[in-house]
């Protein structure tokens, strides 16, 4: 067979376009790129977003600067915290290996930077919780990179004796809301740096007393509220900034419930041990009231007035950081709240149904809050400005106003987003209903510098850089005040059924 | 196939027209994912509707089961558009193209009730692009163009020519 010239080009017939293909494909790429890239900003007619740039922290630890720290408090926040410091027990590790192999949850967690941290100490007003840290202290399954020899974490009969101690630079508390302030400005009286569990305290004096303390002794800080390590905080932070929000008006913040554990009524596996020989029952009590010896409310404090704050204290201060973060809100004004216990009944006085209304006249905003214990129904906060409706958790959706003037000319429709953010966050490994809440509330990992990490593990590496002096912490004392007296003004409101104004320069509550 | 067609020469390029247009499709799918920095098929695949779902949404769960998926979607549709493009090794690239658009179809099947059509520029049912552009494909296996309009040509020549060296 033999290929003459009009076959050959028959044969060559798709060449031509293919080169036409070639020349114009590249430039058109690279348009088509560019326009997805850009097309966001040019959208919210902003010129540059910094916050998804941001870079992770470089490691500060070594062999000469290791930070021993001590628990005080080690039930299951505690927990949660040790397992983001890289310190697991042998049933995590057991719980977590699968066919010889580690959940991918466990890796990530091994794989992460080695803080370069002593699990030195330990203690609880419940034997078990603080046998348990021991017990967590001796498993040699850690960081990947840390291969130092650790002592055991000794058991200190009380915070005092810990925060005595020259083996402790510093201290993580997560105990009960009534001991938070006492504690910490113990232990920052004590020269102890101190990450304390939120919510800060249990009542505005004791905010005042533990940022005088702070203040005056220079140890770092660190309140316990993760999600200021979520990029999509500090995104929206930057879009208000930058006016792509427009005037905001109003801020809806909820959190919903809808099972007991949710409603703080709660058992653990370890509950059953507690009894008064082996719970130091006058410790828990601290300032409050005497009563006898009550494992309900011990176990279950969150529900008591007199130990813990309510699902203001629990839940509200999360979306009210998240907000503050957004908008730099500061204290409200005035705080009205109303609300009732009416479905667990015999639980304490923990109201189930609450709402508050904050006023900012200065800013001419108003932020609310509804919680109910008695739907699951799941709500991002909103943030409602002239220009844009933001809905925010982890993740931002922002929609265009009817009457937006900024935006007037883009044609999106207001039920549509007009930008739209999600970090790459991983669910994998947890699959709870209330884990994902958690998760899709933005207290789980992050997304920063091309990488899914945990955004406890952030909060807690700020800290630990920051008492070697590298940085600062996100969640210091001041933006701590803010958290403590704020939601306390909504519970001062509710309690009282009346109107509660906060003096901002005498720095005073006026109960109307 | 097996037996060769004898075209006239409107249906020759209408059926070379067809072939070059999938190609074209397919190569610049495949380029712009290639280009985008750190495109990955994740999300598309975790979004998955229907019956298949799972088997998608599975495919996320290990990171070397996503990479590989990420590779075959990137160069599958690359070498894919450039074979159907240049008509070369056609035939294979019509039935790999058809088992791909299978996938892409059965990823988000067009059936009301799944709610498919909330996320696409039309409105589709049982027949969607996907569909179609397969049965193209599938018509173009039995009226096969690139042994005459593309480089196919030159392979088959290139194998007469050494059936009949060996002949001889």
């Amino acid at each position: 067979m033999k290929t003459n010239r009009r076959d050959f080009l028959k044969g060559m017939a798709a060449v031509p376009f293919l080169g036409y293909f070639a020349v114009g494909a590249k430039g058109n790429i690279t348009t088509e790129l560019e326009r997805i890239q850009n097309d966001y900003l040019s959208t919210l007619k902003i010129d540059h977003l910094s916050a998804p740039e941001d870079k992770l922290r470089p490691p500060t630890g070594n062999n000469n600067n290791v930070v021993r720290f001590g628990v005080i408090g080690n039930g299951w926040r505690g927990d949660q915290l040790l397992n983001s410091l890289g310190f697991v027990s042998s049933k995590y590790v057991e719980d977590n290996t699968v066919n010889g192999k580690y959940t991918k949850r466990l890796q990530d967690l091994l794989d992460e930077e080695d803080l370069y941290v002593d699990f030195a100490g330990v203690c609880d007003t419940f034997d078990a919780h603080a046998k348990r840290g021991y017990e967590i202290s001796l498993n040699k399954v850690r960081r990947g990179g840390d291969k130092r020899e650790h002592k055991p974490a000794r058991i200190f009969p009380t915070y005092r004796e810990m925060i005595a101690s020259d083996e402790i630079d510093a201290v993580i508390i997560a105990t009960p809301d009534h001991t938070h302030a006492r504690i910490a400005i113990d232990a920052a009286k004590a020269g102890k740096h101190v990450y304390l569990e939120k919510p800060m305290t249990h009542t505005v004096e004791e905010a005042l007393e533990l940022r005088e303390a702070i203040k005056s002794t220079g140890v770092i800080f660190q309140l316990g509220h993760e999600n200021r390590q979520q990029m999509s905080f500090k995104i929206a932070n930057e879009l208000y900034k930058k006016g792509a929000l427009g005037v905001v008006s109003m801020v809806q913040t909820y959190t919903n419930k809808n099972d007991r554990n949710g409603a703080w009524i709660r058992t653990r596996e370890f509950d059953h041990l507690g009894s008064p020989d082996t719970i130091n029952w006058k410790e828990f009590l601290g300032k409050a009231p005497w009563v006898e010896f009550d494992p309900k409310r011990y176990f279950n404090w969150q529900r008591y007035s007199e130990y813990g704050t309510g699902v203001t204290g629990n839940d509200f201060t999360h979306k009210y950081d998240c907000v503050n973060q957004v908008l730099e809100l500061g204290i409200p004004d005035t705080v009205v709240a109303l609300g009732g216990q009416y479905y667990y009944k015999g639980h304490g006085d923990m109201p189930d149904l609450f709402s508050a209304i904050f006023t900012y006249p200065e800013r001419g905003l108003t932020m609310t809050y509804d919680s109910t214990l008695k739907s699951g129904i799941y709500r991002q906060s909103h943030i409602l400005g002239s220009e844009v409706t933001m809905d925010i958790d982890n993740a931002i959706m922002m929609y265009k106003d009817t009457y937006s003037e900024r935006y007037k000319e883009h044609a999106i429709s207001s039920d549509d987003p007009m930008y739209y953010y999600e970090p790459c966050a991983d669910v994998d490994a947890i699959s709870s209903a209330t884990a994902k809440t958690y998760l899709k509330s933005g207290y789980g990992p992050t997304y920063i510098d091309g990488k899914v990490i945990d955004a406890t593990f952030l909060h807690l590496k700020e800290w630990i850089d920051a008492i070697r002096g590298f940085g600062t912490t996100s969640c210091g004392i001041d933006v701590g005040f803010e958290e403590a007296v704020t939601f306390n003004l909504a519970n001062l409101a509710y309690e009282h059924r009346r109107p509660v104004h906060w003096d901002k320069v005498n720095e005073k509550v006026i109960i109307e | 196939m097996g037996k060769e067609i004898k075209y006239s020469t409107g249906q020759l390029w209408a059926l070379t027209l067809l072939r070059v247009l999938i190609g074209w499709h397919f190569l610049y799918e495949g380029l712009i994912k290639f280009y985008t920095p750190g495109w990955t098929a994740k999300a598309y695949l975790q979004n998955t509707t229907g019956p298949f779902a799972p088997l998608f949404r599975s495919m996320t769960g290990s990171e070397i089961v996503q990479r590989c998926v990420d590779l075959m979607n990137e160069w599958g549709l690359i070498l894919l558009g450039l074979g159907l493009f240049l008509g070369i090794c056609s035939r294979y690239c019509k039935i790999f193209g058809i088992v791909l658009l299978l996938f892409y179809y059965l990823a988000y099947p067009p059936f009301a009730s799944l709610g498919v059509n909330a996320h696409v520029e039309g409105s589709y049912w049982i027949v969607n692009k996907n569909l179609i552009e397969m049965a193209a494909l599938f018509l173009l296996c039995w009226f096969p163009s690139s042994h005459i309009t593309g480089l196919d040509y030159f392979i088959r020549q290139f194998r007469f020519k050494l059936k009949a060296s060996r002949g001889q």
